[in-house]
């Protein structure tokens, strides 16, 4: 298990930064509580069924593993040095990911909301647009696009 | 040297492949397959390089036992 959660004081969570499984985003929830959190923030970024104006049928992720790992670690703690926060978790998934369900998911728990929401937004937009990982849309009509100037 | 590509890439190279050991810096890698492959000028502009599982410059100087991955630009999330 790659270490990949940052902890502002005791609290730790073990979890892989990428993974080829799908994410339970319930149970990185369940395990994001802390006791000197008053607000936990979870983000979900999920595959919808439309891009462009085109109907997509799934994406697909590549990453460069080791890196994309070890970016996201830095990513985490840099939040945490900008902000107090209790918890910060990311993981990416790699492989193919179907409509509605979860491609990343980032969680931040801080004392009050606003650190946690600032916090999950300044570490989502660096894994997309930092870590090396790749999405490769799969189109209805038979095509793929692979991304890499980001619109999000 | 070995080369490893990723993303959009593969639809211009392989996936891996060797070079000969005269190419000196990664700005000449860049150079050398944007002449090989000339449909991937752009792109090639717009990428990392990584070696050893770190980011480098345009002037880190390669030698023979070096692995390079080119990453394009990151579209996670």
């Amino acid at each position: 298990m790659i270490r990949s959660a940052y902890s502002h004081q005791a609290a730790e969570v073990e979890i892989a930064a990428i993974s080829a499984q799908p994410l339970d985003v319930v149970g990185l929830l369940a395990g994001a509580h802390h006791p000197r959190a008053g607000a936990v923030v979870l983000f979900s970024g999920e595959v919808r069924n439309h891009n462009d104006g085109m109907a997509v049928d799934y994406l697909e992720y590549e990453a460069h593993e080791a890196m994309a790992a070890k970016m996201i670690k830095t990513i985490l703690e840099d939040a945490n040095k900008k902000w107090p926060l209790n918890i910060a978790v990311a993981q990416h998934r790699t492989g193919k990911v179907a409509v509605g369900e979860t491609a990343v998911v980032v969680i931040t728990a801080s004392a009050h909301r606003s650190e946690a929401y600032q916090a999950n937004e300044y570490i989502i937009h660096r894994i997309k647009h930092e870590a090396p990982i790749w999405k490769c849309e799969y189109f209805s009509d038979g095509t793929k696009k692979w991304g890499g100037n980001c619109n999000c | 040297m070995k080369i490893q590509v990723f993303a959009v890439l593969k639809e211009y190279f392989d996936k891996e492949f060797e070079l000969g050991d005269d190419i000196q810096d990664i700005a000449s890698l860049q150079g050398h397959l944007a002449r090989l492959n000339t449909e991937a000028q752009g792109i090639l502009q717009l990428c990392r390089f990584a070696v050893h599982d770190e980011f480098v410059e345009e002037n880190y100087k390669i030698t023979k036992n070096d692995t390079i991955c080119i990453f394009p630009p990151s579209s996670g999330g």
